[in-house]
């Protein structure tokens, strides 16, 4: 029986994980501030899930960001900010943030591969959380309806399951989980899948992962656990397809800030509240971008927000009374 | 072959310096040691090797029955950490299956806040503790590939070391699969409060404290045998 336990440290040694800034979400807000922030020497870490997370790495085209005439990506876009903020010193860390103490001195941000600790935490998640659940969802969740393959693949050894979803995180979820899984059905609800090149196909030449591409889950059935689940390819009829569990990776407009475990007050609407500096009720923690569920929807307003953010934490690091601006 | 790198190690050492009380390990394991209990023994005597703050005791389950009856032990491997020294205490903080993997830094942490005395709860939550006149058991399943867990390990642990009729265990779900299926465990880390209550995910602290109070009080509500 290999379980392939890695039984390394977690790197626990805070040092090399102690950052002025840590920014969560590598999006238009996230990496405009990790370049204002780089560039003033503020030792910078973004945590970032990948690319096609969030709202702009999934976006086809783009014409109207202003100085870039397009059309380009919007995962283009992305990793052209990405590489100029990483040419101030900005480190990008893939990883998804699970948990975060915002109280705590120095604040703590706790990801996947590691805890890192920070004087600023700025909050970058954009809104691409999900607001409603499919049928069947809510009542079998924790049997057999899960949203973490590291947590809960060992108890599908050997059996059939299904992974919702067509970004990054659910390709890579659904290669873990070809670990203990015997067949895993990769059901994605559009016609294409929405993750990286190298990714998707490494997912498509698996042996034990089918793609099931346009979609959608009608319904998560079973007695007391997954049995199966209800889907409908477009244009087609539907169908029963018998797993034993499904996770679940799907995406919709809501602000994610379920890591934040109820550290900062939302709006009725679930959206971060923040003052002119994009400070929240906590001094040293910003929020920007679609977190703040702003008028508009922009990768430009984003980025503004990001900056804003960036100056103003700046100036709470350095003890400022007046904000500085990096000119040039 | 040893099972920590020099790097983790070194600093451990330098950790370890902020403890101030004793801390001690008891391990159960038995004489044909299956894969996990060899480690589960092998991660305690590393880590004891690293403090002259920190002693082990290692038992064997069954030569040593009356110890294991002592400790309240049913099933191995079994790591228990409590305060060590002249005046020992068992917090009721156990582990049960190898403390692998993310719950390397939940071991570590207990031995921390053992040696510190300190459980970094809340304020309300301490007084809850200290007014609690009812046993409770909490029984947190994990795997070792769950980043989740570890907080909902400590959490659980915290309350143990914050009063006497607090108990708390770590159970690795994969070594286990007995309990696994006992307490309808297919997702971690899931807390089993007093064998009939349960609570998904890594909660926060308040959010748990919710659930334990209605544990408490179902039961004050049962009939009396």
């Amino acid at each position: 029986m290999s379980f392939d336990l890695q039984f390394g440290l977690p790197d626990l040694n805070p040092e090399p994980n102690t950052y002025d800034v840590i920014i969560i979400g590598g999006g238009p807000a996230g990496t405009s501030a990790a370049i204002y922030t780089a560039r003033a020497d503020l030792r910078t870490l973004v945590i970032d899930k990948g690319l096609t997370a969030g709202a702009l790495g999934i976006t086809g085209k783009i014409s109207n960001y202003p100085g870039i005439p397009g059309p380009i990506s919007g995962a283009e876009l992305v990793r052209t900010m990405r590489q100029q903020a990483e040419s101030f010193g900005a480190t990008f860390l893939a990883d998804k943030v699970i948990g975060v103490d915002l109280h705590s001195t120095p604040k703590m941000v706790m990801a996947g591969t590691n805890t890192f600790y920070g004087k600023v935490v700025i909050l970058a998640t954009g809104s691409m959380g999900r607001t409603n659940t499919i049928p069947g969802e809510s009542e079998l969740l924790g049997r057999g309806v899960s949203y973490c393959a590291t947590c809960d693949g060992a108890f599908f050894r050997n059996k059939t399951v299904a992974v919702i979803g067509n970004n990054d995180e659910a390709l890579e979820e659904a290669l873990f989980l070809t670990r203990f899984a015997d067949k895993v059905y990769l059901i994605a609800p559009t016609p294409s899948l929405k993750a990286s090149e190298s990714l998707a196909s490494e997912v498509a030449g698996h042996p034990r992962i089918e793609i099931r591409l346009a979609t959608s889950l009608r319904e998560i059935v079973g007695n007391g656990q997954v049995e199966g689940l209800r889907i409908r390819p477009r244009g087609g009829d539907e169908s029963f397809l018998p797993v034993s569990g499904v996770f679940v990776y799907l995406q919709g407009g809501q602000p994610i800030v379920d890591y934040l475990m109820g550290q900062l007050q939302t709006s009725p609407e679930g959206c971060l509240l923040v003052d002119h500096e994009r400070q929240t009720s906590i001094p040293g923690v910003f929020a920007v971008g679609d977190l703040l569920c702003s008028h508009v929807k922009q990768a430009v307003i984003a980025a503004s927000d990001g900056v804003i953010a960036a100056i103003a934490a700046e100036k709470h690091i350095r003890e400022r009374k007046a904000l500085v601006v990096d000119w040039n | 072959m040893a099972l920590l790198e020099e790097k983790d190690r070194q600093y451990l050492i330098k950790e370890f310096e902020a403890l101030r009380n004793p801390v001690k390990i008891v391990v159960f394991t038995q004489k044909f040691e299956c894969q996990f209990c060899r480690e589960t023994r092998q991660i305690a005597e590393e880590v004891a090797g690293l403090s002259d703050k920190i002693s082990l005791e290692v038992y064997d389950f069954e030569d040593d029955k009356v110890v294991a009856e002592q400790y309240g032990i049913e099933q191995i491997p079994a790591t228990i950490i409590l305060l060590g020294g002249e005046q020992p205490k068992d917090y009721g903080i156990r582990y049960f299956g190898m403390p692998s993997g993310y719950e390397f830094t939940s071991l570590i942490f207990d031995i921390k806040m053992i040696g510190t005395g300190e459980s970094g709860l809340s304020a309300a939550t301490k007084q809850w503790a200290a007014n609690l006149k009812t046993p409770v058991h909490m029984q947190v399943f994990v795997t070792p590939t769950c980043p989740y867990c570890p907080q909902a390990v400590v959490l659980a642990h915290r309350l143990a070391m914050e009063s006497d009729f607090i108990r708390a265990d770590m159970v690795e779900a994969t070594e286990f699969p007995h309990l696994a299926m006992k307490y309808d465990v297919m997702g971690v880390p899931r807390t089993v409060i007093n064998e009939d209550t349960h609570i998904e995910g890594a909660v926060p602290e308040s959010t748990l404290l919710a659930k334990l109070k209605q544990a408490v009080a179902a039961e004050a509500m049962l009939p009396r045998a």
